[in-house]
Order: structure tokens, then C-alpha cells, then sequence
């Protein structure tokens, strides 16, 4: 940079003796072990694109790196075994009951570990504001169509990537067998059973026996600690890589073109800048961590198979499966003594034509919309009405069956009967999704008609 | 393709003058981090204490993502930059000389079908090999789905071990009970029910399933396996936790609302000569939730 | 003088033992159904009856014996007319709704008053005595997460049933009306026996409801209702909305040019 050589004049002139810049030294030292001074020249010119909600993705990565960080530390103390202990430690109310060494490690870990227990929630913060980024991340790059040509293959790993993350965050919190996620493990198998032909053989193999399985947790450690931690590593790489690949997409506007990027160098700005959000997301996790208290399995007890609470709940990213379990009116399909259980409709071919049609939205919108060139130039979501309005309903679909997950405490807190929480959900279920689908769809209209558009 | 260019773009219109940037924010944000940082580690020397340890943290971390964002901000380059952006699929020589490189192997297989359906069928049969230590994953699934927890003279207990008899639970009461030696089997808990003189309308065939307006029932959903804890004596429902399954218990616990679309099944209940409650036989149907093949 | 009782020595020493027969006698009426030994007391009987007569007739009948309003209180006993008249869910104020706690109507005199008259119209469950001091919190959580939990929630904060019921929050309840509402079933509640759960367990269970869930160990920090994931989920979108959006704006636009 031009600064340096002033500087340098400018304290010669001041009678400071100079000091020889550093970054020469530095820069031949690695340059003659890995070469690629052109590469790291080219890396470091590359241009981002400068507006806040393309920065969700990386506030998910960030969310990522702070729960492999406290993950890690969690699993130095935590021991996956469902052999029965009697508890012993400080906590006065539990101590003399018998529960499983997992459930006996966290309480020991909450309670007798030094910063454990704010350990813990950052980590349990840290999986929720993971999620929520993503689905975030996901709602902007489908509102700006930035899915399209030739970034398919990257939204594609990006559900991948939300998929595996729900799937982790659930394994993550049940592995501390406590009576509200050992409650959800039941209901988990439950469906797993429900499906047709082979249900009953995934679910002996996946537990290790019937319910519970003498393998369960040692199973979900192995999956939420190991297997797909590493495979979310390796599609966050390949997805990053990808990204630098297309360069970013940018919005529309004054000196933007589908040929350029328009924005700012990577190095230093964009790095200052994404290094300071990192630090940013973490002081936000580590405020939650210690002030607002989560999953205090100390009250919800050991894991009894035949107790359950009333506010049974999975985290917030698999409440809307939860929701459609309760919505789902008592069909059950029974013929020639066979039975495709309830469980099955809302548990397994719901979430599958959900994410069917995830994974293969960007060529069903190149098919319907006659459009499969390459596109860096995002749209603004009133730029493509059938697309919002379809998204929109979408997400409101997903939303009121959330709300349906929450049924009994909305029951609770305002004073209505659950049964009627659940038919008026039933119906605005069926009805809001379309209506929400076409006042947004046509809101795009009016709008880029204001704008004379 | 050709180097990507980084060139000033035109410079943005001249801001209403402001006073020069100063480090002053930055500074003091990374001072305010490293003394949240040692009063962190003083906090962690002097025993910890969950609230104060996620606020220094906090700020200790928020100080330098603070300090490193409003130095950018105030001191480095802000741009904006612009580069080229060439076209993602490469050009039609390029494609075309990689075509020869490729098409070659593709006229291969062509003409060694025989070869490549033989190394098609290894890799198969050596993923079909891989498969089976999966296999030990688990057992078959089978006796342990259907076999009813309660056998016909099982006495009832509760979760400490101890019998019951019909006098223990009083009118509107209910306790949960378990077969006597398999008080820690997942699907054995069961409710036993006191109802009103005239409540209970047994279904056919089950007219002497009660004892003493005592009724029995598993306690596992038949929707999603949750325990049905929820008693409302005054209406006599049984109402499910996780998706709000109800079911009457006059009438064979049937199921009155949600998703759960079997009854409860029920534990015929008779006494021993001593007076303490046992299975009259084992459950009218198969417990917990349904699965492909349960019904055969 | 030594060698024999004095006249006056025998007659104190029969007082004496006449007084404890007396006392024994009365402590083990005072331990049956009956209500306790102030249910025999006439006079309290009679003035609950008054105010029997004034507040409570319409719904349950001018001998409570109940109408189509309210159920017989015949056999109910001392402690569900305590338990509904403490926590003041009785007078009703609207009737056919579930009945909630509200400040009581009346004061302790006159409660105690109606409770005597309750208890007089037939043998039902005593007022108990609960003694939290010599309970067992760990059995008591044991019990609750077993038996309570279910409606009530594990931390105590009431839960839902079904058509417009619910298990009402404890975090209010005395020990005193723990028990009663476990020995009398109010409302959609079910009983529970002194044979299901002794009265050494129902002091425990009172003990963990009045201990841990009213004083609970927050000490992870705001406990955000205590209802699990629901309000979790909320603060973390609001959180993430508010605070994180708000630094990712301040990032891209906090440029000084």
C-alpha cells in the first residue's frame, strides 16, 4: 500500500531510525516453500459484494465453529453410557436417584465442572441460532433466486447442510437422557417404525433391539460428535469453494453487471470484517450462554420411559414436524393385516415431499419459468411474484405447523382449549398458506407497478 | 479467460464533511475486552459463577469484534472495488479438447460391455458385503414388538417393586403399575384406573376385565409411543402429553380426539388369593405404536 | 408424713390420669374422618352453617346436597372445603368455567367456620398436617416427576388439558394445599390415596413443590417461564433478529468515508 513508503520518509525525516517492512521477509519465507505469490495476489483482490443479508451464511458458519469450540470441551466430560449410577454430586435434590452415567455426566458437568454449565448453553444457544441462520440464509437465496444457474449444485449442499444440521442438533440434546428428550426419542423411533415394509428392521438396527436399545446413546454420540460434524465440515468446504468459484451474486444496481463483481477487496476490509463478525456472533452466544438459562435438565429429571411432562417439546427446528404430528387427524391405513401407521404421513412422507421439492427447486423453477441461463445478478423478491408468493406460502405452511408444535402451551398461555388450538390450526393450515402465497404475489405486483416498473 | 481486474470504481459522491476517524472506539474496545478477559479469569480462579462468566466472556469477545469492525470502518480501504466476472462454462475449444481426453474412455466401455457389467457386478456384490456389518447393528425385529409385557397371573406392582391390591387407589384415583419383574421395561407401564359405580361400559366380552370399578390399561400411546399420564378423573379421559391424544376410559379407552387411531389396549385384571391384583390375561391388543406388519 | 398418700395427692394424681384419658380419647376422634376435633366444635358448625346458608345454597343445595350448579359436598370432608375456600377458588365466580385461585372471599375465621360445617355433613379427608421440615426433597421429586409432572409440568408451571381445562401453576400452592388437592381430586385432578401415596410421601412431594419448583436453582440464568423449548426457540429468533441483524447492518453501512 502507498502508506508504507510515506511513513517510512516521514520518520526518516523525523530522525527515527527506519525499520526494515517485515512483509517482504515474511512474504518470500512462504512464497519459497509453497509458491502461488500470483494465487495469494489473486485471493486477496477478489471482490465481495457489500449488503447485510449476504452475511447470514457466514453468521451460521460462525455459529458452526463456536459449537465444534464448546462441543469439544463438552465432550471431555460427557460419557455416553446408559449403565445405572446413583448421583452423588452437589445437586441436593437428585442425589440417591438412579440414573444413566450420560444423564449423571451432564448434571455432574452443569453443576460440578467449573464454567460447564455456561459451557453447556452456549453450546445448546449456539445450535438454535445455528439453525435459525440457516433457515434465514436459506429464505434469502430463495427470495433472491440466487439458487439459479450455476449455483444448483451449491443450493443443493446447502439443504444437505440443513438437513444434517436438524438431524445433529436433535441427536446433540438427546443424548443427555433426560424425560424431555428421552421423550422425543420415543416419538423418533415411532416414526422410524411407522415406515412401510422396513420400519421395524430400521429401527432394531438403528437402536440396537427394541426401544430403547442398550446402544442408543453410545449411537447418537458417535453420530453427533464424529460422523456428521465431518460431514458438515466437508460440505462447508466444498460449498465455500464453490462460492469463490461463481464469485458471489450481487443485487442489481448502479455500475452492476452480470459480467462484474461490485464491492470490496477482500483483504483487508472484507476480512476485518468477517473476522469481527465471528467475534461479534460468539460475545452474542456467550451473552445467552450465561443469561438466559436453557434446557435445565436438572427439572425435567432422568429419563423414565413410562413418565412425560406436560410441554413436551423438540427444539425449535423440529417443531414444526412435531406440529404436524399433532394437526394430523387419526388416519391410519389398515388392510390384508398390514398397517401404514399415523406417524407415517406427517413424520416421514411430509418432510420428504418438503425437501424433495427443496433439493430440486432451482430446475423446477428453470423448467416452469423457461429460464436456465446463468445468473449473478439477483432478483429483488418483487421482481419475481410467482416465486415469492410461492415461497411465502411455503413458509407460512411451515410456520402455522411450528405453532402447532407449540399447541399446548399457546393452550396455556392465552386461555384457549387445546382441542380448539388444534382445529384452528387444522384450518388456517389449509387456508392461510394459499391466501399468504397470493397477497404476497400480488403485493409484487403492486409495488413494481408504484415503482413504474 | 482472461486475469480478473481490480480497478477503483467512480468514486462515490463527496460526504457532507466529517471529523477525521479517529482510533478512539476501536482502542477503547479492545481495552474494554482484555479487562473483561482478566476479571473473566479472576472470576474462573475464584470459583466461577455461571452469569458473570457469560457476560465477561461476552465482552471480552464483542470488545474485539467491535474494535476490529470499527477499525475497518474507520481506517481501511472501503472501496468499492470492481472485478471482472467471466462466464461460468468455459469456452468450446476448451470443452472440445476435453471431450477428446474423455470421449476415448467412453468408446472403452463401449466395446468392453462384457468387462465393464463384470466390474459393475464386483463393486455391487462388494457394496452388498459391506452391507452385512450393518447387519449386526440389531437383533431381528420380532418377539419383543408383540409380545404382551403382562402374562396371565403377573402380579401388578409399582415402580418400587411393591403389589397392590384394589383397596390402594382410591375412587377417581389412578397409580402406574408394572408386570413384577419388569418394572424397567419400555413398554410394561400401565395405568390402573378406579372409576365411579357405573362409569365403566366394558366392551363386549370384557365384562369381567374390572375389579372392584378398577380398570387397567397400557400406559404407552398407541399413536407415538408416549406415556398417556394426563388423568382428568371428572370426565374421565386420558389425555397424551406430546400430541394430545384423548382417550375415554369408560369406553375401552377409545380414542376421542388427535392423531391416535387405536385404543388403548386393556389389562384384564383379577386377584390372587392373598388379595393382590394380577393380569387375568395378557393385554386385548398390541402395545405402543403401530408398525407395518403388527397387526399379523 | 411418710408411708401413705395424702387425700389431696390421690385426688390430683386421678385428675391427672382422668385429664389424659380425656386428651387421648378426643386426640383419637380428632384423627378420624371427622373432620378434627374443632368439627365438633357446635358452635363453629353453626356459624358455618350461616354463612353456608348465604354464600354457598344456590349451587349446592340448601343441605349440601347438591343441584345441577354444583356437586354434593356430602363426604367431601374438611379438606377439599378448605383447599377450594383458601385458595379461593371457591365462591365460583363464573359458573361452568374451571374454577381458579383468587383471592380468597372470605377470611380465616369464616373459613374455618365453612370447613367445620362441610366436614360435619358426612366423614370425609381431614384437613392434613404437613410438615415439610422433616420431608425428603429427593423422594418428593421422584414422586412428582412420576405422578405430577404429567399435568402439572416438571417445573410446576401447569400444563393443559383437554376442552378448555388445565393443571393449574403450584407455584403458588401452600403445603397444606398441596396435600388437600392430592387427597381430594379438585376439579379434573385425580385422587390420590393415602394407600397410592403415603402421608409421609405427600409431605415430601409438598415439600418439592413449596422448595425446589417455588425456589427453583436458576442458575443458568433467566429461566424464560421455565416451559423448555417454546420460549427457547422464541429467544433465539428474537436474538437473532435484533442483535444479529442489527450488527450485520452496522458492518455493511458503518463505513466513515
Amino acid at each position: 500500500m502507498a502508506a508504507a513508503p510515506d511513513a517510512a520518509e516521514a520518520a526518516e525525516e523525523a530522525g527515527h531510525r527506519v525499520k526494515p517492512p517485515l512483509t517482504p521477509k515474511l512474504v518470500r519465507w512462504f512464497d519459497r516453500r509453497l509458491g502461488g505469490a500470483r494465487l495469494a495476489r489473486k485471493t486477496l483482490d477478489k471482490v465481495f459484494p457489500d449488503h447485510w443479508s449476504f452475511l447470514l451464511g457466514e453468521v451460521s458458519l460462525y455459529c458452526f465453529v463456536v459449537l465444534v469450540l464448546t462441543g469439544t470441551y463438552l465432550a471431555l466430560f460427557f460419557s455416553p453410557s446408559q449403565a445405572t449410577v446413583t448421583y452423588s454430586g452437589s445437586y441436593g435434590p437428585l442425589r440417591g436417584v438412579e440414573m444413566s452415567e450420560a444423564y449423571n455426566s451432564a448434571i455432574r458437568l452443569s453443576f460440578d465442572v467449573r464454567a460447564g454449565l455456561v459451557m453447556r448453553q452456549i453450546h445448546h444457544w449456539a445450535a438454535l441460532l445455528f439453525l435459525a441462520a440457516i433457515v434465514a440464509h436459506l429464505a434469502r437465496i430463495f427470495f433472491t433466486g440466487a439458487f439459479r444457474r450455476p449455483r444448483e449444485l451449491n443450493w443443493m449442499i446447502g439443504v444437505t447442510m440443513l438437513v444434517l444440521a436438524m438431524v445433529n442438533g436433535f441427536a446433540g440434546y438427546s443424548l443427555l437422557d433426560d424425560q424431555l428428550s428421552g421423550t422425543g426419542l420415543r416419538v423418533a423411533n415411532a416414526i422410524i417404525l411407522s415406515i412401510p415394509v422396513v420400519g421395524t428392521w430400521v429401527s432394531s438396527l438403528a437402536f440396537g433391539g427394541p426401544y430403547p436399545g442398550p446402544d442408543m446413546l453410545q449411537r447418537l454420540f458417535v453420530a453427533h460428535v464424529l460422523l456428521i460434524p465431518a460431514l458438515l465440515g466437508i460440505l462447508i468446504a466444498v460449498h465455500l469453494a464453490l462460492v469463490v468459484r461463481h464469485k458471489h451474486t450481487q443485487f442489481p444496481g448502479p455500475g452492476r453487471r452480470e459480467d462484474n463483481v461490485y464491492g470490496q477487496r477482500f483483504w483487508p476490509t472484507y476480512t476485518a470484517k468477517a473476522g469481527g463478525l465471528f467475534f461479534l456472533v460468539a460475545a452474542v452466544l456467550a451473552a445467552l450462554g450465561g443469561l438466559a438459562q436453557i434446557n435445565a435438565i436438572w427439572v425435567s429429571g432422568p429419563y423414565r420411559p413410562a413418565d412425560a411432562s406436560s410441554a413436551s417439546q423438540p427444539d425449535w427446528y423440529m417443531g414444526w414436524a412435531d406440529g404436524g404430528l399433532r394437526l394430523m387427524p387419526p388416519w391410519e391405513i389398515r388392510a390384508f393385516g398390514f398397517t401404514v401407521p399415523n406417524p407415517f404421513f406427517p413424520g416421514v412422507l411430509l418432510p420428504s415431499v418438503v425437501f424433495g421439492i427443496l433439493y430440486l427447486w432451482p430446475f423446477i423453477e428453470a423448467r416452469f419459468a423457461h429460464d436456465d441461463v446463468e445468473h449473478h445478478l439477483l432478483d429483488r423478491p418483487r421482481d419475481h411474484a410467482v416465486r415469492t408468493g410461492i415461497g411465502v406460502a411455503a413458509f407460512t405452511f411451515i410456520a402455522i405447523m411450528l405453532l402447532a408444535g407449540s399447541s399446548d402451551v399457546i393452550a396455556t398461555t392465552f386461555g384457549i382449549s387445546v382441542n380448539a388450538v388444534i382445529w384452528i390450526l387444522r384450518t388456517v393450515l389449509l387456508v392461510a398458506p394459499p391466501i399468504a402465497g397470493l397477497v404476497a404475489a400480488r403485493l409484487c405486483v403492486e409495488v413494481r407497478r408504484g415503482e413504474g416498473g | 479467460m482472461s486475469e480478473p481486474t481490480v480497478g477503483a470504481a467512480p468514486p462515490p459522491e463527496p460526504k457532507p464533511s466529517r471529523r477525521p476517524p479517529t482510533t478512539r472506539l476501536p482502542a477503547a474496545a479492545f481495552l474494554l475486552s482484555i479487562i473483561a478477559a482478566l476479571a473473566l479469569a479472576i472470576v474462573y480462579w475464584q470459583g466461577g459463577q455461571p452469569q458473570a462468566e457469560g457476560i465477561l466472556l461476552s465482552v471480552a469477545l464483542g470488545g474485539i469484534g467491535v474494535g476490529v469492525i470499527a477499525w475497518a470502518h474507520r481506517f481501511l480501504p472501503p472501496g468499492p472495488d470492481v472485478e471482472e466476472r467471466p462466464l461460468t462454462a468455459s469456452s468450446d475449444e476448451e470443452l472440445e479438447r476435453l471431450d477428446r481426453e474423455l470421449i476415448g474412455s467412453e468408446e472403452e466401455i463401449g466395446r468392453r460391455r462384457v468387462l465393464v457389467r463384470l466390474f459393475g457386478a464386483a463393486l455391487g456384490a462388494l457394496g452388498l458385503a459391506a452391507l452385512f456389518p450393518l447387519r449386526s447393528l440389531g437383533p431381528r425385529p420380532g418377539r419383543g414388538l408383540r409380545t404382551s409385557p403382562f402374562t396371565s397371573g403377573d402380579h401388578l406392582v409399582t415402580e418400587q417393586g411393591e403389589r397392590v391390591r384394589p383397596g390402594d387407589i382410591a375412587a377417581d384415583g389412578v397409580i402406574t403399575v408394572f408386570p413384577e419383574h419388569k418394572v424397567s421395561d419400555a413398554d410394561a407401564s400401565t395405568l390402573l384406573i378406579h372409576l365411579r359405580p357405573g362409569q365403566n361400559r366394558p366392551r363386549p366380552g370384557r365384562d369381567d376385565w374390572s375389579v372392584d370399578q378398577l380398570v387397567a390399561y397400557s400406559k404407552i400411546c398407541t399413536h407415538a409411543g408416549c406415556p398417556v399420564g394426563l388423568y382428568q378423573a371428572q370426565r374421565g379421559l386420558l389425555l397424551c402429553p406430546c400430541h394430545q391424544s384423548t382417550f375415554e376410559v369408560a369406553d375401552g379407552c377409545r380414542p376421542v380426539f388427535g392423531p391416535a387411531a387405536r385404543s388403548l389396549p386393556q389389562l384384564p385384571l383379577d386377584t390372587d388369593d392373598g388379595g393382590y391384583l394380577i393380569a387375568g390375561g395378557p393385554f386385548s391388543g398390541p402395545v405402543g405404536p403401530a408398525f407395518w406388519d403388527q397387526l399379523r | 408424713m411418710t408411708g401413705r398418700l395424702r387425700p389431696g395427692a390421690v385426688g390430683f394424681g386421678a385428675l391427672v390420669a382422668l385429664a389424659a384419658v380425656a386428651f387421648a380419647i378426643s386426640y383419637a376422634h380428632a384423627q378420624d374422618a371427622g373432620g378434627g376435633a374443632r368439627a365438633r366444635d357446635p358452635a363453629l358448625v353453626e356459624r358455618g352453617r350461616v354463612l353456608f346458608q348465604t354464600g354457598c345454597t344456590s349451587c349446592h343445595g340448601v343441605e349440601g346436597q347438591g343441584t345441577d350448579q354444583g356437586p354434593s359436598l356430602v363426604g367431601v370432608g374438611a379438606a377439599a372445603a378448605d383447599f377450594q375456600l383458601r385458595t379461593g377458588r371457591m365462591p365460583l365466580a363464573v359458573s361452568g368455567k374451571q374454577a381458579v385461585r383468587k383471592p380468597p372471599a372470605y377470611d380465616d375465621a369464616q373459613i374455618d367456620a365453612l370447613v367445620a360445617y362441610v366436614a360435619s355433613l358426612g366423614p370425609g379427608p381431614a384437613v392434613p398436617d404437613v410438615d415439610v421440615g422433616q420431608a425428603d426433597v429427593v423422594t418428593g421429586g421422584q414422586l412428582y416427576r412420576a405422578n405430577c409432572a404429567a399435568c402439572h409440568n416438571a417445573a410446576g408451571t401447569g400444563g393443559a388439558l383437554s376442552y378448555g381445562h388445565n393443571a393449574p401453576s403450584l407455584l403458588q400452592a401452600t403445603p397444606v394445599e398441596v396435600v388437600e388437592a392430592m387427597r381430594t381430586g379438585p376439579g379434573q385432578m385425580p385422587v390420590f390415596g393415602p394407600d397410592a401415596i403415603s402421608d409421609e410421601e405427600a409431605a415430601d412431594i409438598a415439600r418439592y413443590v413449596t422448595g425446589e419448583l417455588q425456589h427453583p436453582d436458576d442458575r443458568g440464568g433467566f429461566p424464560l417461564g421455565a416451559t423448555g423449548p417454546v420460549p427457547e426457540g422464541f429467544v433465539a429468533w428474537i436474538v437473532g433478529i435484533v442483535v444479529v441483524g442489527g450488527a450485520l447492518r452496522w458492518i455493511v453501512r458503518g463505513h466513515h468515508v
